[in-house]
């Protein structure tokens, strides 16, 4: 590695810390006159903490939307490839591209083309995943036939049971109502509390430069 | 379009999305494909209009209509903050110029870090902060009510139990291998058991929702037939 691409990744990294320090601070404390403990001008202190991240979101916002329509256009790109190597999958796709963008620019604001292709695969496509979700809960026994798997298992089949609309499963209903209060919170509160902290430390090593995934 | 021709191709779509029930037969077995593909193309088409006409078609007549601003810097900063997005993507796209890496790379890190300052802010404003004051808040009616304090104390001890669960460290025992205490492995069966209900849970309300849509799906082709 030479001194350039030494300078380089210095850089780099320096205008990630900065940035990420700016970005932070200004997200996290701007708008919010209390931290000056609303002393006179402290609305006006505020405001301009808030201005750096408010600059960064927006400038980041027409970035990304500008990097979806390049990624479409690599789509295509990839597809028209494919289509002069006489994939005919790809000529659909692009066809269908064609005609939806055909049909926004000459009709807009008509919905139908939207009922009639997008909505039943969309909808198809999710009913097929009760197939796969039922398939996959009977394998659970057999792949995994310990007590992790039966409560697994017992729970799903009470769940499923209880939403059965007849008088004689009416106590499974409480049963199911309290499992949904208690652990099913309960367990549902660690996840997102994981995820949440997960974040917090992948974002961390982001912006102290540990991960710097940007370099590519 | 007319309600019989968005049926008709509702129903047909809809029979070339179920044909994957049926395996990879010849023939209708690319049915399932290219119903798949159609709805790539499409997808990406709605996903470009949406991008162009909520994100960047606004934000250009915002730009050029001097009685707006996004900041408290006047229209004409505006302008630049637009101008300056134009000039970052065009140098994304300049990604594979190795002579041009160290410029890339750096204007790719704003994005990135910008991206990743919203989500620790978001996660920690939005979730941690709330979820962790929602799990130690006592109910007003705790004193008097014997199973509101037993389901409080439940859901207190479920979830720091399960996120106990994910805590992996060791420590060594008098022949060198490492093992957990008794009372950490105790608390992470505890705690799995909150979180396989948890799962099973969430398992079974997915197998509703997606029962819900293909009971929709099989009434409107039943309704069609007739």
């Amino acid at each position: 590695m030479n001194f350039g691409q030494r300078l380089g990744i210095a850089l780099s990294a320096f205008v990630a810390f900065a940035v990420g320090a700016i970005a932070v601070t200004s997200l996290l404390l701007g708008d919010n006159p209390a931290i000056f403990n609303n002393q006179p001008g402290s609305e006006r202190a505020a405001e301009l903490l808030a201005l750096p991240g408010d600059v960064l979101l927006r400038l980041v916002v027409i970035v990304i939307s500008l990097s979806v329509v390049i990624g479409i256009a690599n789509l295509l790109y990839v597809h028209v490839g494919r289509v002069a190597r006489g994939k005919v999958y790809s000529g659909a796709l692009l066809a269908s591209f064609g005609v939806a963008i055909f049909w926004h620019l000459t009709r807009q604001g008509d919905p139908s083309l939207l009922e009639a292709v997008q909505l039943p695969i969309e909808s198809s496509l999710a009913a097929l995943l009760f197939v796969s979700l039922v398939a996959g809960a009977s394998r659970v026994m057999q792949k995994r036939a310990d007590v992790w798997g039966l409560l697994f298992v017992a729970v799903v089949v009470l769940v499923l049971l209880a939403s059965v609309p007849l008088a004689e499963l009416a106590p499974l209903r409480a049963w199911r109502d309290w499992l949904m209060r208690v652990p099913v919170s309960a367990g549902a509160r660690a996840f997102l509390l994981g995820i949440a902290m997960a974040t917090v430390v992948t974002g961390q090593r982001v912006l102290l430069g540990q991960d710097r995934s940007y370099r590519g | 379009m007319t309600e019989s021709m968005i049926a008709l191709l509702s129903f047909v779509l809809t029979l070339m999305v179920f044909s994957y029930l049926l395996g990879d037969l010849p023939l209708i077995g690319n049915l399932y494909r290219l119903a798949v593909y159609i709805f790539i193309g499409m997808s990406a088409a709605f996903t470009l209009i949406v991008g162009t006409e909520s994100v960047i078609l606004p934000y250009m007549q915002d730009v050029l209509d001097p009685e707006t601003t996004w900041t408290s810097l006047g229209s004409r900063a505006d302008t630049y903050i637009f101008l300056a997005a134009l000039l970052v993507a065009l140098l994304l796209l300049l990604k594979p110029v190795r002579s041009l890496t160290w410029l890339t790379n750096s204007v790719f890190a704003v994005v990135i870090v910008v991206s990743a300052s919203v989500a620790v802010v978001g996660a920690l404003t939005g979730t941690l902060f709330p979820l962790l004051h929602s799990t130690a808040a006592l109910p007003d009616d705790i004193l008097t009510d014997f199973d509101a304090m037993v389901d409080t104390l439940l859901i207190f001890l479920g979830t720091m139990t399960a996120l106990y669960y994910f805590h992996y460290q060791t420590r060594l025992d008098s022949e060198g291998a490492p093992a957990q205490s008794r009372m950490g492995s105790g608390l992470r069966h505890v705690g799995k058991v909150f979180l396989v209900i948890a799962l099973g849970a969430i398992y079974a309300s997915t197998i509703l929702s997606s029962l819900t849509i293909l009971t929709e799906r099989i009434s409107f082709l039943f309704q069609f037939g007739a």
